[in-house]
C-alpha cells in the first residue's frame, strides 16, 4: 500500500490517494523482480474499497477472485466472433486482439513493419525488444496501489506492445482488441504503447464482451456456476518530444457481469500532444483511473470522454489531468449519462505541481439523469502548487428538460423519439471529437441501441414526475 | 363542423384558472387572429391546444376533424395534423434544422421520406422563407437570433404542412423585415396550401401583412368580442381599455 495515510473524510487525502502522480515502478528492476513485488502486494490487500464521503463508495468486495480462472487459448483459437460483428470494417494500420489470457491475432502493415514500427504482445517485446520494455514499461505506472493493480502486474499474460518510431506519420489507427468470451474468466491485460519523437499516429482500444447476462446463465446450476469475470488493465502511453496521439478507447462488456478495474496513464511530453477519449458505455462494476500528465514544457492535451450506465451497472471513474511542468495547456470534457438504477461516479481532478508555471488548464463535467433510480455524481477537484497559472472547472447536472420533449412531440416524435433525439444531441459534441466516421458510428449506435433497451425506464421518469 | 372545434374550454395551471369557457372554430383556408392583452391566456390556450402537461382541462373539450383530442398525447395532435409555433423556441443542440425536419415528417409517415423528395420539399420551403441554405445545417435553434428562431418555426410549418396552426406571437421580437418575410410565409401557406392559422398577437402590426377573415378579443379567460378585421382597427384606436369597460372585464 503507498505511504499515504488516508484519513476518511477528509478531501484532500481522500484526493491525493486517489492521485497516481505517476510514481512508476521501473526504477531499474527486471520484469520478474517487479512481477514478484505485485505478487508480495496481491497477497497483503484486500479487495479494493474507494469511498468518496457523503457520495458513493466503489467497492469490488464482492468479487470472488477465486472462481476465476486467468483462461488461455491456443495461440491459433481465431478471433471472436464478436470482434468482426461489432468493430467496423475499415482500415486500419495494425491490430492486436487478446482473447482472455491469449493475444490471437497480430496484424500489421507490412510497410510499417519496413518503417520501424513495432506491433507486438507485450510478452514478446518483453524478450525481443528487451531495452525499448525496459525503458518504457511500468515507466510512470505503479503496481501496488491495491489488489487488483497489483493482480494485473503479477499475473498479466499477452498484453499489447506498439512502438512507433521517431516522425512517422501514420493516417489510419492501430486497434487494440481486448474481449472476454464468457464468465469465470480473469483477464489481466496490459498495453504499452510509446511514440517516438515527431510521430503522429492513432490508437483505438477495444473492450469487448460477449452477453452473458440472466439468460446465458440461466439453466445451470447457479451456485456453483460463476457468473462474474474480471478485467484488470493497466495501460500506458509515453508520447516524446513533439508526438502527436489521438487514443479513443470505446468499452462496452455488455450485460454479463464483468468487473472492469483499470488504470491508465497518459504521458505527454514536451511539445506534445495527445487527445485521449475512453467512451465507457458497459460494465457490471467498473473502476477507472484515467490519468493523462503532461510532465514536460509545451505539452498539450484534449481529455475528452463519455459514459452511459444502464441497469443495474456501477461506474467510477476518476480522471485525472496532472501537469507537472509548464508551459503547459490542458482541456478535460466529459459528458455522462445514467439510466436504469445504475450509479455512476465522476471524480475529475486538476493538479498543477510546484513549478507547473504558465499552465492553463480547464475541467468541466456535463451529466444527465434519465431514470428517477439513477444515481449520478460528479465532484471537480482542483490542487493548484503554481502561482502563475489558470485552472478552473464548470459543468452541469442535467434531468430531461419537459420543455424541449414537448416541443419535439409537437412536431410528432412520441416521447421516446424526443429523448432519444435529446441524448444524442447532449453526446455529440463529444463523440464528434472522435473525427472517425466509423468510430464515431459504433459509438452512436450503441447509445442509440441502450437507449432502446432503456425505453421502459425513461418512459417511468415521466410518469414519476 | 369545423377542424378545430373548441368548446367550453376551462384550463388550470398549478395555482390557477386561466381559461374560464373558451369557444372558438377554426377550418383549413381560414385565417383567424386572436388578440388580448397580457395575460389574457393567449398562450395558454396555444399550449393546451398541443397538450402541453402543465396545463389541466378541467372542463370543456378540443375536437380535431371530429376527434376529441383532449386527452390525446402532443405527438398524436401533431400526427393528426396541428401544428404550435412557439413564442419561445427550445434549442435542440446536437441535431441540424434538416435532420430535425426529416425526423418530425417521418414520424407522420409510414415510409421514411426519399432524399430526393426531402430536398426538393426543402428548397421550396427555404425559398418561400427567404433563409439561407447553409440554415439547415446549423444545430436547431442553437444560437439563434429571436428572428431566426421564429423563421425556423415557420420553416417546420412549411415543411409539415399541417391543417391548422397556431402561432403563438410569432411576431413578437422581430424586426420589421422578418416580420414581413414570415408574415408572408403564412400567407403563402394559406394561399398554397389551404392552411387554417390561429395567429395569436398583441400587436395590430402583422395583421397588415396577413389578412384575418376573424377576430377574437380574448381577456381574463374567455372571448369578449368578436369579429372581422375591423376590430384590428378598432382595437388600434382604442386599445384594449375601452373593450375592458364596455363588457366589464375586471382589469
Amino acid at each position: 500500500m503507498s505511504e499515504i495515510a488516508v484519513k476518511p473524510g477528509r478531501h484532500r487525502e481522500a484526493t491525493l490517494y486517489h492521485a497516481l502522480a505517476g510514481e512508476g515502478a521501473g526504477d531499474g528492476r527486471t520484469l520478474e523482480e517487479m512481477r514478484a513485488a505485485a505478487l508480495a502486494a496481491f497477497e497483503r490487500e484486500d479487495l479494493p474499497v474507494w469511498r468518496r464521503s457523503g457520495f458513493w463508495t466503489t467497492s469490488f468486495a464482492d468479487l470472488d477472485l477465486d472462481a476465476l480462472q486467468a483462461r488461455t487459448h491456443p495461440a491459433d483459437v481465431g478471433v471472436p466472433d464478436l470482434v468482426t460483428q461489432t468493430l467496423p470494417d475499415r482500415p486500419r494500420a495494425g491490430r492486436i486482439v487478446q482473447r482472455e489470457g491469449t493475444v490471437v491475432q497480430v496484424e500489421l502493415d507490412p510497410e510499417l513493419t519496413e518503417r520501424g514500427v513495432i506491433l507486438c504482445s507485450l510478452e514478446d517485446a518483453a524478450h525481443e525488444h528487451p531495452d525499448l520494455f525496459a525503458r518504457w514499461y511500468s515507466k510512470r505506472l505503479t503496481i501496488d496501489r491495491h489488489k487488483l493493480e497489483a493482480a494485473n502486474a503479477a499475473f498479466w499474460t499477452g498484453g499489447a506492445f506498439l512502438y512507433v518510431p521517431d516522425g512517422l506519420v501514420v493516417d489510419d489507427p492501430f486497434e487494440i482488441v481486448y474481449t472476454i468470451d464468457g464468465p469465470g474468466v480473469a483477464q489481466y491485460g496490459r498495453t504499452l504503447v510509446v511514440g517516438g519523437r515527431m510521430s503522429d499516429f492513432k490508437v483505438h482500444e477495444h473492450d469487448l464482451a460477449d452477453d452473458f447476462g440472466e439468460e446465458a446463465v440461466a439453466g445451470s446450476d447457479v451456485d456453483s456456476t460463476p457468473r462474474q469475470s474480471l478485467h484488470a488493465g493497466a495501460f500506458e502511453l509515453y508520447l516524446q518530444d513533439g508526438a502527436r496521439c489521438r487514443l479513443a478507447q470505446v468499452q462496452d462488456w455488455g450485460t454479463g457481469e464483468v468487473h472492469d478495474c483499470s488504470t491508465r496513464f497518459v504521458c505527454v511530453g514536451r511539445d506534445a500532444y495527445c487527445h485521449w477519449l475512453p467512451a465507457l458505455l458497459g460494465g457490471h462494476l467498473v473502476r477507472h483511473h484515467c490519468e493523462l500528465s503532461v510532465s514536460e514544457p509545451g505539452g498539450d492535451m484534449a481529455f475528452r470522454g463519455l459514459f452511459f450506465t444502464q441497469g443495474h451497472e456501477q461506474l467510477d471513474v476518476f480522471a485525472v489531468d496532472l501537469h507537472e511542468t509548464g508551459p503547459s495547456g490542458g482541456d478535460v470534457h466529459w459528458r455522462g449519462a445514467a439510466t436504469g438504477e445504475s450509479r455512476a461516479s465522476f471524480e475529475g481532478l486538476i493538479k498543477i505541481d510546484p513549478g507547473a508555471q504558465k499552465t492553463h488548464t480547464y475541467l468541466q463535467a456535463h451529466t444527465m439523469v434519465l431514470s428517477p433510480k439513477a444515481r449520478l455524481d460528479a465532484i471537480p477537484s482542483v490542487l493548484v502548487s503554481a502561482d502563475d497559472v489558470s485552472a478552473s472547472h464548470g459543468g452541469t447536472v442535467g434531468e430531461l428538460d419537459e420543455s424541449s420533449i414537448f416541443y419535439m412531440q409537437s412536431r410528432g416524435l412520441d416521447r421516446a423519439a424526443a429523448v432519444k433525439v435529446i441524448v444524442e444531441g447532449f453526446f455529440e459534441p463529444t463523440i464528434g471529437e472522435l473525427a472517425d466516421e466509423p468510430l464515431q458510428g459504433l459509438v452512436r449506435e450503441k447509445i442509440a441501441s441502450k437507449l432502446a433497451a432503456a425505453r421502459d425506464d425513461i418512459e417511468a421518469y415521466a410518469t414519476a414526475r | 363542423m369545423a377542424d378545430l372545434e373548441i368548446k367550453n374550454l376551462h384550463v388550470r395551471t398549478e395555482d390557477r384558472e386561466i381559461l374560464r369557457g373558451v369557444d372558438l372554430n377554426i377550418s383549413r383556408g381560414e385565417i383567424h387572429a386572436l388578440m388580448g392583452p397580457n395575460g389574457s391566456g393567449k398562450s395558454t390556450l396555444a399550449n393546451t391546444l398541443l397538450g402541453h402537461p402543465s396545463y389541466e382541462v378541467t372542463e370543456g373539450e378540443i375536437f380535431f376533424k371530429g376527434e376529441n383530442i383532449t386527452e390525446s398525447e402532443p405527438h398524436e395532435r401533431a400526427k393528426a395534423g396541428l401544428f404550435l409555433a412557439f413564442q419561445y423556441p427550445v434549442a435542440i443542440p446536437g441535431v441540424s434544422v434538416a435532420n430535425f425536419l426529416r425526423m418530425a415528417i417521418n414520424a407522420k409517415r409510414e415510409e421514411p421520406i426519399g432524399v430526393k423528395e426531402f430536398r426538393e420539399h426543402l428548397k421550396h420551403a427555404v425559398e418561400l422563407l427567404d433563409v439561407d441554405r447553409a440554415f439547415t445545417s446549423r444545430h436547431l435553434n442553437d444560437g439563434f437570433s429571436g428572428g431566426e428562431k421564429k423563421r425556423a418555426e415557420i420553416l417546420q410549418m412549411a415543411m409539415l404542412s399541417p391543417d391548422v396552426a397556431i402561432l403563438d406571437e410569432t411576431d413578437s421580437g422581430l424586426d420589421i423585415d422578418a416580420l414581413r418575410t414570415v408574415a408572408e410565409g403564412v400567407q403563402k401557406l394559406h394561399d398554397e396550401q389551404g392552411l387554417g392559422a390561429l395567429i395569436i398577437t398583441h400587436y395590430q402590426r402583422i395583421l397588415h401583412y396577413v389578412k384575418p377573415q376573424f377576430v377574437h378579443i380574448l381577456m381574463d379567460g374567455r372571448i369578449v368580442l368578436e369579429g372581422g378585421v375591423e376590430l384590428v382597427e378598432r382595437l388600434e384606436r382604442e386599445g384594449y381599455d375601452q373593450i375592458r369597460q364596455e363588457h366589464g372585464v375586471g382589469v
